[in-house]
């Protein structure tokens, strides 16, 4: 049981300024991963590194679809569905821990190509790279409201955290939407 | 008011089903664009914006940002 001292109208407005402060960190990120995106195309424009593109397909459908598991997992706990927001949850932290396995396990290591060895495959393992990273996070942050979750920290009411994660979340899917096709689809294959 | 309450739950459930049918849908799409018309990027770019405003709008709630303190959760 948690003790509660803020006022629900206290916690709500603490929650709104959370919630700018949030989104302040995520567009602020996405100028990183603009950035990124941009030096992808002033580096190797209307070509591509040779991927396997039907592996970019289904780590694409994995994020898609954390991301619904994800969305109805805060949904769930908005509307004080426990086991429906620990599902959810769950299954989110398995799909993100399958998404690195497909790019980190699968992809950089069957890539005929090494990091250093020409300025496409250093864009493609630093996209990616620091892609897997926001995800390892996500992943950890999932974790911690999961565990919190099961110790029925949050409320129907009172759930920020989960909110957070889930926007953090749903962020690092907004930035696989462009990075997938930037590396996987756009352009021709280099020589 | 219980009645109220699963109603409001179940249609942002449905929501979510259907962003993430549309996003199926459109990935699936962009991944024939991308295989079959070489080089053909202009259409990739609009799927990837539907998509992320998909996404932004449905999934992150953006408007919620908007609507200040006083919004609840749907």
């Amino acid at each position: 049981m948690t003790v509660q001292t803020d006022s629900l109208s206290e916690y709500r407005y603490k929650s709104a300024t959370n919630r700018l402060g949030l989104w302040l960190f995520i567009i602020s990120d996405a100028f990183l991963f603009g950035g990124l995106l941009v030096s992808r195309f002033y580096l190797f424009g209307g070509t591509r590194p040779e991927l396997l593109q039907p592996l970019g397909l289904v780590v694409t459908a994995i994020l898609l679809v954390s991301s619904f598991f994800m969305n109805r997992a805060e949904t769930a706990m908005a509307h004080g569905d426990q086991a429906t927001f620990l599902r959810g949850t769950l299954i989110t932290l398995v799909l993100g821990v399958l998404f690195l396995i497909g790019v980190v396990g699968v992809e950089w290591q069957i890539a005929p190509f090494t990091a250093g060895e020409n300025a496409m495959s250093s864009m493609f393992f630093t996209m990616t790279g620091f892609h897997a990273f926001h995800v390892l996070t996500g992943v950890i942050f999932l974790f911690i409201v999961y565990r919190n979750g099961r110790k029925g920290l949050y409320t129907a009411e009172r759930h920020f955290p989960v909110e957070a994660a889930a926007v953090y979340w749903h962020f690092v899917d907004v930035v696989w939407v462009f990075f997938y096709p930037a590396l996987y689809l756009m352009g021709v294959v280099a020589g | 008011m219980e009645e109220k309450t699963n109603n409001r739950k179940a249609e942002a459930y449905r929501v979510g089903l259907v962003v993430l049918i549309l996003l199926a849908t459109m990935t699936i799409g962009e991944y024939f664009i991308g295989s079959i018309a070489v080089g053909w990027s202009a259409p990739l770019w609009g799927i990837a914006i539907l998509k992320a405003w998909l996404i932004i709008r449905d999934y992150m709630h953006f408007p919620r940002l908007l609507a200040g303190e006083e919004e609840s959760h749907s």
